[in-house]
């Protein structure tokens, strides 16, 4: 009797852990888990696939992913081809329906923020390594958080009825605290409008589009192409005379490109981080843009 | 056999006509259509005839001057709700300067079978150890390891059967592979295999023996006389920076040196990477990739004159580090050795099997990458075997790219 009692306890404790009451919401990157995090409390739990210290873009298709695709209820993603080397490669052997292309826990969030950088006229990878949908690095623009926010929460809702009222309040008081935040922002970057900017990838589109700065070259000639001595021989020449003042790029890259063109231009060059989870100081969305403004604190 | 491929190349050219024109049209509803070139050139020490013993997989630059390794068309899809496929046809240009036209690959995939299982059918490599089923686009060095080649084949071991997986609810991935594959073919060397074909002047020949030991036409009677493969496969992060792979496999199938004969083959794999916390487009990194196998050939009947076994065990290390941004340099050391290599004990070393030899190559290389999509590749290869009596020494470059689909970055 006692034996049986044993064995019950353990395997209720067993199945305790796999079917939790959580919602089990798997993200790509740091940036999505955080924003679901934010809306979902303490009702989901949020795993991120990949680490904001590095490029999602590169990542590897990881045995352990597959393990974490697997118990997903919901899985969220950037899309625009930002996870196109790794992502269809997990899906495959991930064996959980619910969470494929088109699944009822598959969110893709890049098809409800408008994209910039859409490719326009004939592509081929010619030009590097552009994203014919448009350039997937939306949530450096805190306004498309807040949508990305709204669409996790209505995900979460649709998936998970009984929570609604806390999801609904918990989007509200995110909604509320980034509202007051971005006005700080803009106030604290106003420095950097209508400055000319050079940057290392074509990654910073939307901070730019927010903060209104203009991104006049990159350290890349073409998207995914490492920069020649010539190309940078160029910029040093453009910078001069573009009389081009600031450079950012994300802790990631190589920095020897960098300080090249600093050593014989003098521009200044900020470090910023571009993603939660790239410092170990940002640990949501709203300390990534804190971290932005603190970053460039010195700028003149 | 030679008529079954001249109508599969007819058949090929229809279907790469439908797939491109469909493909074109379909593109939106998700058929990734890619193709991956791989050629080498290169330079040995040792004449034609040595260099394609010494480089005996079938992807491998196996002649002084070009060849053209590997040019692999994949097409992949989902089917419906239920199912993926995929295909790879690949062709290449033999050392005769004959066009090989083969379909490599042609399975399905379930996409939502519950409890973790996962079904595939159709034509595909065997699960054995990591290098088995990996194409030649994604390999660390332009060859492949010298035991793939003597135990799996120079085409590596891949044939038409069924597979399933289980992913296992642990606190770590672990999978679990059961396959059954037709143990005969042209690409199930070590089982029923009907010989690798070669070329002479026009005239399509396939090995009659193995390993001195005639083949006998072995009908397939029952399931006993199939191919079974079982493997284990298991995956650990470390930390944020270090994932490692372990696995064992094993295959089991009837061989046809005689009617009662039958081979087993074990491996151990071993992968491990540390990748930087902040890396640049996933360098820096420092991959260990170690494979050790052995084979168990049971050959010729007990009671005939010719009756033996042969056991061959090899492996393989090689560390590769990607210590810049697009630049990886690698370092591979393999060994060999078979029992009774030496025929009749004679001691002239052509009477030596240059696939059962013990055998050592040292190899190091440095791989350039402009892109995600091409990469440039320079080896250096030295050779010790008994059959070579010497060293043997051979450079290579290998040039690949890769147009359409974007190939999956495999862990």
């Amino acid at each position: 009797m006692r034996f049986i009692q044993i064995v019950i306890t353990t395997l209720s404790l067993l199945t305790s852990g796999i079917v939790s009451a959580q919602l089990n919401v798997v993200t790509t990157t740091q940036d999505l888990a955080a924003l679901a995090q934010a809306v979902g409390g303490s009702h989901i739990h949020a795993e991120a696939l990949t680490m904001g210290t590095r490029d999602p873009h590169f990542a590897e298709a990881r045995p352990s992913m597959i393990r974490v695709v697997h118990g997903a209820d919901v899985l969220v993603v950037v899309g625009a081809d930002l996870e196109i080397g790794w992502l269809p490669a997990v899906l495959r052997s991930a064996r959980n329906a619910k969470v494929q292309t088109g699944g009822e826990g598959f969110l893709d969030l890049s098809e409800h923020v408008a994209l910039l950088g859409k490719a326009s006229g004939p592509v081929d990878r010619s030009l590097g390594d552009v994203h014919v949908q448009g350039n997937p690095h939306y949530w450096l623009d805190p306004q498309n958080g807040l949508v990305m926010a709204r669409t996790i929460a209505d995900k979460l809702i649709e998936m998970d009825k009984t929570h609604r009222v806390d999801y609904e309040a918990n989007f509200a008081s995110f909604e509320k605290t980034l509202q007051t935040k971005i006005k700080q922002w803009h106030d604290a970057l106003s420095i950097l409008k209508g400055k000319k900017i050079i940057v290392y990838h074509n990654s910073l589109l939307y901070l730019a589009k927010t903060f209104g700065f203009e991104i006049v070259a990159e350290i890349e000639p073409k998207p995914g192409i490492s920069p020649s001595a010539a190309h940078l021989a160029k910029l040093v020449s453009t910078i001069k005379s573009q009389d081009i003042d600031l450079l950012l790029m994300e802790p990631y890259y190589e920095r020897r490109s960098a300080e090249f063109l600093q050593r014989n231009t003098g521009i200044q060059v900020y470090v910023i981080p571009q993603s939660v989870g790239s410092t170990s100081k940002v640990t949501n969305y709203i300390e990534l843009f804190d971290e932005i403004v603190f970053a460039l604190r010195g700028v003149k | 056999m030679l008529s079954d491929r001249k109508s599969f190349n007819s058949g090929l050219v229809l279907l790469l006509s439908v797939s491109l024109s469909f493909g074109a049209q379909a593109s939106g509803e998700g058929l990734q259509i890619g193709l991956s070139g791989t050629s080498a050139v290169g330079m040995g020490t040792v004449g034609d005839g040595t260099i394609a013993k010494l480089q005996a997989g079938g992807h491998d630059p196996k002649r002084n001057g070009f060849t053209v390794q590997n040019i692999e068309l994949s097409l992949s899809a989902a089917v419906d709700p239920y199912w993926d496929a995929q295909s790879n046809i690949v062709s290449q240009i033999s050392p005769d300067g004959e066009s090989v036209f083969e379909l490599e690959e042609a399975y399905f995939v379930s996409r939502a079978l519950p409890l973790g299982l996962q079904l595939k059918g159709g034509q595909f490599y065997t699960e054995f150890g990591r290098h088995n089923p990996q194409h030649p686009h994604v390999w660390s060095f332009v060859d492949q390891p010298i035991i793939a080649s003597r135990l799996l084949g120079g085409d590596g071991l891949r044939s038409q059967g069924g597979r399933l997986s289980w992913l296992a609810p642990l606190p770590w991935m672990s999978e679990f592979f059961v396959a059954l594959q037709n143990a005969n073919g042209e690409t199930t060397h070590s089982f029923m295999s009907s010989g690798e074909q070669h070329n002479h002047g026009g005239e399509i020949q396939a090995e009659a023996s193995f390993a001195e030991f005639a083949l006998v036409d072995r009908p397939v009677k029952n399931a006993g006389d199939l191919l079974y493969s079982v493997r284990w496969l298991n995956g650990f992060d470390v930390g944020e920076t270090l994932g490692a792979n372990l696995g064992l496999s094993a295959l089991y199938g009837p061989n046809n040196t005689g009617y009662e004969t039958d081979t087993q083959i074990l491996g151990a794999d071993v992968f491990v990477k540390w990748q930087a916390q902040q890396s640049h487009r996933g360098f820096p990194f420092v991959a260990w990739h170690t494979e050790i196998m052995r084979r168990d050939y049971l050959a010729g009947d007990e009671g005939n004159t010719a009756h033996a076994k042969l056991i061959d065990v090899g492996m393989f290390s090689q560390l590769t580090w990607g210590f810049r941004q697009g630049w990886v340099m690698g370092l591979r050391y393999e060994w060999a050795q078979g029992n009774e290599a030496h025929a009749h004990d004679a001691l002239a070393e052509e009477e030596i099997d240059p696939m059962r030899d013990k055998r050592q190559r040292m190899s190091t290389n440095l791989t350039y990458f402009p892109s995600e999509f091409s990469k440039v590749r320079l080896q250096y290869n030295q050779d010790h075997a008994d059959h070579l009596g010497g060293v043997a020494h051979s450079f290579w470059l290998q040039i690949e790219y890769t147009i359409g689909a974007h190939m999956a970055h495999q862990f």
